[in-house]
């Protein structure tokens, strides 16, 4: 199945591009998807997805179909065909 | 409850073309001038704040920021001045604002939110707007305004996206229900036009009024996420944590 992932803040610069669809096994989560995105996004932008450990980096909020919720709650959750995936790194600019 | 301040016959003139806000009107205005609003950072997204609640007649502004302004601010910090290089941000800022609109009470406060201030500070106003570029300085605001039960209204940007939420403490998520801790590798160096400092700066000051006033729907259990490049704004629900560090305590109701 394919899903649609947007990329914001340095987590875009980093990856150099604002969207992708990625093709992920029926059934996939969450978790899948951001340790597929962090295995192939290159060194700059994986601490945006993945900390030190593999696990999901805590202060990536994930946004399912328009509704956000922190990574360690989303990570669980099982996309579907055509869903929208939208990441949102924290920015802090004052 | 103290009652409202009544408005000058020089105010009622200055604010008369605001005076007509659907469901603001002189309460609303009278609300604005007796409350005080703090302003962590004076930059390109706080100066805006300022410079917007000062136009509009809050009765007291503090405005905490450290250090001189440096050349490569002029670029976005519209309080700053090409003459007021090298000197204070805040006591040029104040000056400003004061020429803008003297019935403004500006206190400055020339540090940066810290552990050794922020108890205080927050303490005596009655909403708090966060233009930090820090995330460790805005989730200490975040933590010391939920704990004082003060509103606050949180604003960043980079490059040409910004994100403003509201957090009204025991009614809505707070800001560490998101990011229950810093990122890890936030550049301070972050890519800006004033043109997008002062948009969001310009849209947490409406949310601050609105909360001040009491009139419209703040961004209450919604994140603004807005790209200029494609010109999207999008709102995207967003629920507390019931294990969140700063808030998970906080008695929630209606």
């Amino acid at each position: 199945m394919h899903v649609r992932v947007e990329f914001t803040g340095q987590l875009r610069t980093a990856i150099g591009r604002a969207n992708d669809h990625v093709d992920l096994p029926e059934g996939a989560t969450v978790a899948m998807l951001l340790v597929q995105l962090g295995e192939h996004c290159g060194e700059e932008a994986r601490p945006h997805l993945l900390n030190a450990s593999g696990q999901l980096q805590p202060s990536l909020l994930v946004a399912i179909n328009g509704t956000a919720f922190p990574s360690r709650q989303a990570e669980a959750t099982v996309l579907r065909e055509g869903d929208t995936v939208v990441l949102l790194p924290p920015i802090a600019g004052g | 409850m103290k009652p409202l301040p009544e408005l000058t016959a020089d105010e009622q003139g200055r604010y008369e073309w605001q005076l007509r806000v659907r469901d603001f009107g002189l309460e609303g205005q009278r609300r604005l001038k007796a409350a005080t609003v703090l302003v962590s950072r004076i930059g390109g997204v706080g100066g805006s704040v300022a410079l917007q609640l000062a136009a509009a007649g809050i009765g007291r502004l503090i405005l905490a920021h450290a250090g001189n302004a440096r050349l490569n601010d002029l670029n976005r910090q519209l309080l700053m001045t090409t003459e007021s290089v090298g000197l204070p941000r805040v006591e040029t800022a104040a000056r400003r604002l004061r020429e803008l609109n003297p019935h403004v009470g500006i206190e400055t406060v020339g540090e940066n939110i810290s552990e050794s201030n922020a108890a205080d500070l927050v303490s005596r106003c009655d909403v708090v707007v966060s233009a930090a570029p820090q995330f460790a300085e805005r989730l200490l605001m975040n933590r010391e305004a939920v704990r004082r039960r003060k509103p606050l209204v949180d604003c960043s940007m980079y490059d040409l996206e910004a994100r403003l939420m509201t957090v009204l403490p025991g009614r809505t998520p707070c800001l560490e229900c998101l990011y229950p801790e810093p990122p890890p590798n936030w550049q301070r160096q972050f890519p800006v036009f004033s043109a997008v400092s002062c948009m969001v700066g310009s849209l947490a000051a409406m949310e601050a009024i609105k909360v001040v006033a009491g009139f419209g729907a703040p961004l209450a259990g919604r994140l603004l996420v807005s790209d200029l490049r494609d010109m999207s704004f999008r709102t995207l629900p967003i629920a507390r944590r019931e294990d969140c560090a700063a808030c998970g305590s906080v008695a929630h109701g209606g």
